[in-house]
């Protein structure tokens, strides 16, 4: 939640260019985008753990819906 | 004489956005282009906290750039889509504070809402104080389009922009509101 407060202080809030240059940086929102976008390189089935649990995923629900 | 010379192409904005939607290096250029105006409008509204504002615009440009696929031109400028995002990042910010967090507002600030709600009443420090109180008893997303349009100083036409909505409505809805604020003032 937010409040307004009155500044007695006359002045108008604006950052300086440094503190606006201090923040700006492609290149790490760039890298922080491929984190979060990057697919896994290893399918998940060729994982030989995922595999298994694919598999008893599989033929638990093939017990519970035959 | 003999010098290669690469030339440099240059884009159009929505060229750009087109671009950045099968490359994401494209969007450097618009970040470049709309990074301080965001910054600006999220530091002002977050009364001057400079490392949440640097946060917050990251966040914002972040949001944009993941869902760049999505945007479709609707005739709106890109930067309202910018400020929309920027917004919700704002009041998402606002609502997880489990604290208020206080806002500074100054007297030109006060005086155009005043001036605009054809009041007659004198700036005094009372009246400042009464009008800072009825601004603060409104809902959040009311108190959000005073911000935009008396502290954030942006047009009818750019509220309405962020808003998606038509000028007169964006007109309407801040008229309406600055006569429920006269209201709780003659009370």
């Amino acid at each position: 939640m937010r409040k307004f407060k009155l500044n007695s202080d006359q002045k108008e809030l604006e950052p300086t260019q440094e503190q606006i240059l201090r923040y700006k940086n492609f290149n790490s929102l760039s890298e922080n985008h491929k984190k979060l976008t990057k697919r896994p390189k290893k399918p998940l089935y060729k994982d030989p753990k995922m595999f298994l649990f694919i598999i008893l995923i599989g033929l638990i629900a093939l017990l519970l819906f035959s | 004489m003999f010098s290669k010379r690469k030339n440099k192409i240059v884009y159009s904005e929505s060229e750009l956005i087109e671009l950045s939607k099968s490359n994401q290096q494209h969007f450097g250029a618009l970040y470049e282009k709309y990074f301080d105006t965001i910054f600006r409008f999220v530091f002002k509204r977050l009364g001057g906290d400079e490392a949440v504002s640097g946060d917050l615009t990251q966040q914002t440009f972040m949001k944009a750039m993941v869902n760049i696929q999505k945007y479709e031109d609707r005739g709106f400028p890109f930067s309202s889509w910018l400020f929309r995002i920027a917004q919700n990042e704002v009041n998402l910010y606002f609502r997880s504070q489990k604290t208020n967090k206080t806002v500074d507002v100054n007297e030109n600030q006060l005086k155009s809402v005043l001036e605009e709600m054809d009041s007659s009443s004198n700036m005094s420090m009372e009246n400042q104080e009464k009008l800072i109180q009825c601004i603060n008893n409104l809902e959040p997303d009311q108190m959000d389009l005073i911000e935009l349009r008396f502290f954030q100083e942006m047009s009818f036409k750019e509220i309405a922009d962020i808003y998606d909505i038509s000028e007169a409505n964006a007109k309407m809805r801040i008229y309406r509101l600055l006569e429920k604020i006269q209201k709780n003032w003659n009370k």
